[in-house]
């Protein structure tokens, strides 16, 4: 590995750990969109920046350009309190004019220098170790590195002074306020660093990838954990994991940077999101069948017991009498039969002793609706599950 | 090339009145639909989907090698689909919730195109200049048969609205209550779906991707300030619309340097801020006046039972008090005591005031005629 190489791997991770903690946030607060509004509205306030400065590089830029990150949030909250439209519509509204109004400027006044918008969506990784910091005459390595080296520590460090008032203003704004701890002030709090982060960031690696850095690995970790200090420490592992994994892709490929590692961060979210223990899709629908199936079985058990009479209980005529397919019904006879329930002697159904008692707990449990009742049957009466 | 000299070229002008035509009859497609996008709370549904276009389009360039328009849009249609449903499936069966879904759809699809683009770049057979036309959107580009393509699609949406119209009004209003009288919902979902999302697909090589989502959005966000019938919300939508396309291209025609995309959306923004601001039912100016009006009111019934309290423990009601006594009462002042006077519920001498008969009987109705309201 050449240096050049080293330090880029140095800054993605760096941006995509800096950008992981304030993602978590945004996700748990059904905030998510915000980054990708923040991500486009700040133009103005970088081109702004620089007819004041004529100096890409200048500090004002950033700090214009995460102004006008905050003035999105509070123009969104504007317009949502005056109820003429839903927060989301408030959003959909707001970034694209702020970002038209940036690009109107630049085509307007800043054609003949480096400031297009195709580098401020897209932006290239691989260029940052050629912008480096210099002072008096002293290579301290690039200059997005020391930027965002600056704003993870920052964000750290404000995650481990205020994580217990983040953390309730986040699950319960009611109680943090009850608590003295303002949900207005750590809102904003959130929305500064956030468009701090995104300013740092998207020079480097460009708006979208900010964005996917923000959400996509504290959805991935949220698919995993609901603890929410695993779901911070997953997240930082997933935006590591991607921010190594797409340069290599990208170097193999020889593609964008910020492209293969969206595609790295797209693929481990895919992964989890199907084969994730409890919350993964193949688990949810497993587990929605196997319910299915379960009160499919409670119907029929509850059907056996209301007739007594042999031909009612003939299996022939209770696949027409239930009106069910007939693998579905194949399947909850074989599960009712599996675990004892029914017997079945010359095509007649009767429910065994077992099977008896089964459906006086779920009538029980029907008449009371007492959850404490249903707790324990299928463990009680299971063997064998749908 | 001013303003005026835009309109006068426009019939005589070829290219000039296709990109008109064009960006109108988008516009008015993308109002008409996205006014469904807006009251079914999919606002940001434009925003994900344009994105998610991006691979299809790289896709479709990569797999035919060729720079057909349809057939990259039709790629774009596909990968936008799939990110709709996609979005749907997330929030369905997971916890994630819809504001995630949708910024994850969006910057995984876009981040994943942009890898396709710049691999596709450096390919060999790479006449792929125009494919990031898509990106930021090219008004310009437009031709005649993009705009036949684009009034055929707004035409069949026309027919399928009109046709499904009961449909798609009961499923806005109440999902579940359209589940129980029997219609299938989950055709017409899906079918109102499939149209937002075509014409976002049309809107992407003439506005680009970022600024798609104002091109549903806005139309439809000032046309609900005007109406609360879907009906009229929709025709009002599409005119906006088809306005802001118009005057955005006469605009950027007219300068140099402007790009047609944000201007059209430029001019979208204020036909919201307008519509906001301006509409007589719910805008803020008429709100406010209504406000002050209502306070007003009140302030006046407010003193009006003071007066009454004071005008009760006396034989004759009419008995002229000072106007001083009202002192530690706020809510009266000069102008207020003369709006009584004129509703002659008072009159006034000098600094005395006294009740009328009227005023009285108004002042001892004022609790009940409440009761009787609600």
């Amino acid at each position: 590995m050449t240096s050049p190489q080293i330090e880029i791997q140095l800054i993605a991770v760096v941006v995509a750990i800096a950008c992981a903690i304030p993602g978590v946030f945004l996700v748990l607060r059904k905030m998510a969109l915000i980054s990708d509004a923040i991500s486009h509205s700040i133009l103005p306030g970088i081109v702004i920046g620089f007819f004041i400065t004529q100096d890409l590089n200048s500090p004002l830029l950033i700090l214009l350009a995460a102004l006008t990150g905050v003035i999105t949030v509070v123009l969104v909250e504007a317009i949502q309190k005056t109820g003429l439209v839903k927060e989301d519509t408030a959003i959909g509204l707001v970034f694209p004019a702020l970002f038209s109004i940036g690009v109107i400027l630049i085509a307007k006044n800043a054609n003949d220098v480096h400031l297009d918008v195709d580098a401020v969506l897209l932006g290239e990784l691989a260029f940052a170790p050629f912008d480096r910091l210099l002072i008096s005459g002293m290579d301290l390595g690039p200059k997005s590195l020391w930027l965002m080296g600056t704003i993870l520590l920052i964000t750290i460090a404000l995650l481990i002074l205020f994580f217990k008032e983040l953390k309730v203003s986040t699950f319960d704004a009611g109680l943090s306020s009850a608590l003295g701890i303002s949900p207005i002030i750590m809102h904003y709090g959130l929305m500064s660093v956030s468009s701090v982060t995104v300013v740092g960031a998207f020079d480097a690696v460009g708006a979208i990838l900010v964005v996917a850095l923000m959400i996509a690995p504290a959805a991935t970790a949220y698919l995993l954990t609901s603890d929410l200090k695993k779901m911070i420490a997953l997240s930082i592992v997933f935006g590591i994991v991607s921010a190594l994994g797409g340069y290599w892709l990208a170097h193999g490929l020889d593609a964008s940077i910020s492209g293969s590692i969206t595609t790295v961060l797209g693929v481990l979210f895919l992964f989890v999101y199907l084969f994730a223990p409890r919350k993964g899709l193949l688990s949810v629908l497993y587990r929605q069948k196997q319910q299915r199936t379960e009160v499919s079985l409670i119907t029929f058990l509850l059907h056996l017991n209301n007739h007594s009479e042999e031909n009612e209980r003939h299996i022939n005529h209770l696949n027409e009498h239930i009106n069910w397919q007939k693998v579905r019904a194949k399947t909850v006879l074989d599960l009712a039969q599996k675990n004892n329930m029914i017997s079945i002697q010359k095509g007649v159904v009767s429910l065994t002793e077992k099977g008896k008692d089964f459906t006086q707990r779920a009538l029980e449990y029907i008449m009371t609706n007492k959850d404490d009742r249903i707790e324990h049957m299928k463990d009680d009466f299971f063997l064998f599950r749908g | 090339m001013t303003l005026s000299e835009y309109f006068e070229l426009l019939w005589s002008d070829y290219t000039l009145r296709t990109i008109t035509m064009g960006t109108a009859v988008l516009g008015a497609i993308c109002g008409m639909l996205g006014s469904f996008a807006v009251l079914r709370k999919q606002s940001l549904l434009g925003d994900a989907i344009s994105h998610a276009a991006l691979p299809g389009i790289a896709l479709a360039f990569l797999i035919t090698g060729a720079k057909d328009t349809n057939i990259l849009l039709l790629g774009a249609l596909i990968s936008g689909l799939i990110g709709t449903f996609w979005i749907r499936g997330m929030t369905s069966k997971t916890h994630l919730k819809s504001d995630t879904a949708l910024g994850l759809v969006l910057s995984l699809f876009f981040g994943f195109g942009m890898l396709l683009l710049t691999f596709i770049q450096k390919q060999p057979n790479a006449n792929q200049a125009g494919l990031d036309k898509y990106l930021f959107g090219q008004a310009a580009t437009l031709v005649e048969d993009d705009v036949r393509l684009m009034l055929i699609v707004t035409g069949i949406s026309l027919v399928i609205l009109l046709l499904f119209w009961k449909e798609f009004k009961i499923l806005l209003f109440d999902a579940d209550y359209t589940k129980t009288l029997g219609f299938n919902t989950k055709f017409i979902d899906v079918l109102i779906t499939f149209f937002i999302v075509l014409a976002i697909v049309l809107g992407l090589q003439t506005v680009g991707v970022v600024l798609m989502s104002a091109m549903l959005l806005a139309p439809a966000a000032a046309a609900r300030q005007w109406t609360n019938s879907l009906g009229v919300m929709i025709v009002l939508a599409a005119i906006f619309g088809a306005f802001s396309g118009v005057f955005g291209t006469a605009i950027s025609a007219s300068q140099n340097n402007l790009s047609t995309g944000p201007v059209i959306v430029l001019v979208a923004a204020v036909f919201v801020l307008v519509s906001f601001v301006f509409s007589p039912g719910r805008g803020l100016l008429f709100r406010e006046i209504r406000f002050r009006n209502n306070r007003r009111d009140l302030k006046l019934k407010k003193t009006l039972q003071v007066m009454y309290g004071i005008a009760r423990d006396h034989e004759n009601i009419s008995h002229p008090h000072a106007i001083r006594i009202l002192n530690n009462f706020q809510g009266f002042t000069r102008k207020s005591l003369k709006q009584m006077e004129d509703k002659e519920w008072i009159t006034l001498e000098g600094q005395q005031w006294a009740m009328t008969e009227n005023g009285f009987e108004a002042a001892k109705n004022l609790y009940s005629q409440q009761l009787k309201d609600d």
